[in-house]
């Protein structure tokens, strides 16, 4: 018997260019700049100041105020997308809670802020100023659980911390779980937060651009930090259709691999990257002449521009001048955990409308970045299948696949692969 | 699920370093008691006096690893890359280092941790609130990332499938085996290093401690306490079918996983750990192995001597099984290794499969011989999971 198709059934984000399907959609096509000068911490010392910061997003707005006590922003974030992506899916509670709903959510540090302002007070104030009530809200393990609690759920509770591929690791787990019988359904995502420790530390990293992100273009330099959070409603088939969901875009395969090289730069001859995004394809069942649409890692950096650049033509050859490609980080900065979790949306964004979102600053084509680069402005084109693809820090490379419904052989048997 | 072999594992414990010295020390434990001077490698207890926290005695990373590279290592990773490396040795996956048996691209590891380097993360912020956040070593900072541990196992021991790290508080290693199992069944490794790791640290300790759970004078009696301590421990898990065409010796076999989570009552609270949630993982974790609880000769339970979720436990094994089960309580000799805490149940739980008496039982009679134990991991936060193993099948 072949594993359940894995269905996307509702949507719900948190970013720096709008709250919610709609907002995010419309910022998408008109290539809206979420990028702006940070306030939620001092940066003066830091050498940087522009971010990918979400201004418009109050907790308060989403959560109860015993929500808002029990956690940090981070969770805040994801819970909010969740609602949002429940809302969206118009699926009832009873269909939501029990032991068949499953959370898995991805993240880089969590809430780090939380940890942060513990360090603060013991240094500036001593042990006996930390507030007891605040200790136990440190610790990814939480995100899930506030999403599991929530909506009463009773499945799987998972953080999985993939560096800046957790988002894509978070659906792609989540699509696993239902394949494997494991969960009908499954709210799968991401979050983070822009937060100093971060921030300074990609600053140090001299990996940083001082006021925009230009991924593939000549005079690039660098990526800007952003923070946001994305949940999918990912449902099988059979469930989706017992309740007569409107289905947005089917889970394809997806490409796990891990360089094994460096705790921060590509491996040189990108052979994970280029194995994870082949994987995705392949265990989608179609081959690279399929693909409408790459939504690219694309952090803007030199290294990662060129190294993505190299597993494009790799995998696309002579073809690869004809697939178009984007980098939403020139919108949103990078988000790190949750970078790949927003893009999904994005993915679907462009699934639904037929629109590649624009990679915003690209002015000088990089000759080592000979791509299809969706230049400053929307198009339109071809979207029956596209891929989302995650290459992070420490060699984690992750590559989503995510078509129209219907366009999909049927997914292949396990253990036979 | 489908049986799952495992050929070997690695173990840094509280207990001692390696696969033999943890089996040996299990054969007669003592339970923990604190150094006399009070003095840890990470933190000074004299301070504390009352405190309880534990670390893997004398380690020294540089013995397995080598010199080289381990300036910007922290501990977590240290206690991560031995005892991974240790574990696929055990496995004949390697000999000297090297892969003799499956290629790097087929190996790949799950690796479970509930708080980070917080050695890394409160030294960084430390700096950047002290100094300057100019000062922050970028050598370190991949370290501040939840999953840094992994990817460092990854780097040193060369595993290039799949690299996943988890975070399910006290859950997860034990979820680390689902996690594993589902991307077994997808062809993306044939093995795969299953565990997890946690380091003290001072920032921990201090948590825990103010949190009243490590013998606090006043507390003790109504919370109990927890001996917080560290530790790494990965089993090699491999598709059953390819360790046995490639003839390695098969010490166990993962049967079946269940996992099952509840809201706490109080909405005020983060904390509740659950019986009723662990119930239910039991119960699944014995529908997923299609065995009856009395197919189970004695439990590898996670309490840990915190009444609150020991008496969740209590209740919830009770209501499985009935009272006459035997239960040991490997964290009473281990400490509470939190999210490694669940690879420690599991090597326990081979260790007495692999001919060791079970020792440190709470209730019911050590059985003479052991063919299949439950492992069980209550979390915090309503969390709970279960995995059972059994001795491997002759053939």
């Amino acid at each position: 018997m072949n594993p359940a198709r894995v269905l996307v059934t509702g949507l719900g984000v948190v970013s720096s260019i709008g709250l919610g399907r709609r907002a995010f959609f419309e910022a998408l096509a008109e290539g809206k700049n979420g990028i702006s000068r940070i306030e939620s911490f001092d940066t003066s010392r830091i050498g940087r100041d522009y971010g990918g910061e979400v201004k418009v997003f109050h907790a308060r707005d989403h959560l109860t105020a015993a929500e808002t006590r029990r956690m940090g922003r981070c969770s805040a974030m994801a819970l909010a997308a969740a609602r949002m992506a429940v809302e969206d899916a118009r699926i009832r509670p009873s269909h939501l809670g029990g032991p068949r709903t499953s959370i898995v959510l991805g993240t880089t540090m969590g809430e780090a802020d939380v940890l942060g302002d513990i360090d603060r007070t013991w240094i500036a104030r001593g042990l006996s100023a930390i507030r007891r009530a605040h200790l136990p809200k440190y610790g990814s393990t939480l995100l899930p659980i506030h999403l599991a609690r929530a909506f009463g759920t009773e499945g799987t509770v998972i953080a999985l911390p993939a560096a800046c591929a957790a988002g894509n690791y978070a659906i792609g787990y989540g699509a696993d779980l239902i394949r494997q019988g494991r969960a009908d359904v499954v709210l799968a995502g991401a979050t983070e937060i822009l937060q100093e420790l971060q921030y300074s530390g990609f600053a140090r990293l001299a990996a940083m651009a001082h006021t925009r992100c230009q991924p593939f273009d000549l005079n690039r330099q660098g990526l800007i930090v952003g923070e946001g959070a994305a949940v999918l409603v990912l449902e099988s088939e059979a469930h989706a259709v017992k309740r007569g969901a409107t289905v947005s875009a089917e889970v394809g395969g997806y490409g796990l691999t891990c360089d094994g090289y460096h705790i921060t730069r590509p491996h040189p001859d990108a052979v994970g990257s280029i194995e994870a995004m082949r994987q995705a394809i392949t265990r989608s069942g179609l081959t690279p002449s399929d693909i409408d649409f790459v939504n690219a890692h694309g952090t803007g950096t030199k290294a990662n521009d060129a190294a993505e650049s190299k597993v494009m033509h790799d995998i696309f050859g002579a073809r690869t001048k004809s697939v178009p490609i984007s980098s939403m980080k020139s919108l949103i900065g990078h988000c790190m955990g949750a970078a790949s979790a927003i893009e999904a949306v994005g993915c679907i964004f462009t699934l639904e409308t037929g629109i590649y979102p624009p990679t915003v600053g690209y002015e000088t084509p990089d000759p080592e970045c000979d791509l299809d680069v969706v230049a400053n402005v929307a198009r339109t084109g071809k979207a029956d299948v596209v891929l989302n693809n995650s290459l992070a820090f420490g060699g984690y490379n992750a590559v989503a696949c995510f078509a129209k419904p219907g366009v999909l052989p049927p997914p292949p048997a396990l253990e036979a692969l | 699920m489908l049986p799952r072999a495992i050929t070997g594992y690695g173990v840094t414990s509280t207990l001692g370093i390696g696969h033999e010295a943890f089996v040996s020390q299990l054969r007669s434990p003592h339970p923990l008691e604190p150094a006399p001077d009070r003095k840890l490698a990470t933190i000074d207890l004299v301070k504390y006096p009352k405190a309880r926290a534990f670390e893997v005695p004398g380690f020294d990373a540089s013995k397995y690893l080598g010199d080289k590279g381990l300036r910007t290592l922290d501990r977590l990773t240290k206690l991560a890359v031995v005892a991974a490396r240790l574990a696929l040795a055990d496995s004949g996956l390697k000999k000297d280092n090297q892969f003799v048996a499956l290629s790097p691209e087929r190996v790949g590891i799950v690796c479970s941790n509930a708080y980070g380097s917080l050695e890394a993360i409160t030294e960084l912020n430390r700096v950047a609130k002290l100094e300057d956040p100019r000062y922050i070593n970028p050598a370190v900072f991949p370290n501040t990332v939840a999953n840094s541990a992994s990817g460092y196992v990854s780097i040193w021991e060369h595993l290039r499938a799949l690299n996943v790290a988890i975070s399910d508080g006290n859950c997860g290693a034990l979820d680390a085996v689902a996690c594993a199992d589902i991307h077994l069944a997808q062809g993306r490794a044939d093995a795969i290093l299953v565990g997890g790791a946690e380091a003290m640290h001072e920032a921990l300790f201090l948590a825990f401690s103010l949190l009243g759970t490590l013998d606090h004078p006043d507390h003790v009696r109504q919370v109990g306490h927890l001996s917080l301590a560290e530790g790494a421990a990965f089993l090699v898990v491999e598709r059953e079918k390819i360790a046995r065409a490639r003839g390695a010796q098969v010490i166990g076999e993962i049967v079946g996983y269940g996992t099952s989570f509840e809201s706490p009552e109080d909405g005020s609270t983060l904390i509740g750990p659950s019986g009723d949630a662990l119930g239910r993982a039991v119960l699944n974790a014995l529908a997923d192995a299609k065995l009856d609880p009395s197919d189970v000769d004695v439990v590898a339970s996670s309490l840990s001597g915190l009444h609150r979720a020991d008496d969740a436990e209590r209740v919830a094994l009770d209501r499985v099984f009935g009272e006459s089960i035997p239960v040991a309580a490997p964290k009473l000799v281990l400490g509470e290794t939190l999210g490694a805490g669940g690879a420690f149940g599991m090597a326990a739980a081979l260790a007495w499969i692999e001919g060791a008496p079970p020792s440190i039982m709470i209730s019911g009679k050590a059985p003479d011989h052991v063919e299949t134990v439950l492992v069980t991991s209550l979390g915090f936060y309503g969390n709970a999971s279960a995995v059972i193993l059994r001795a491997p099948e002759k053939r």
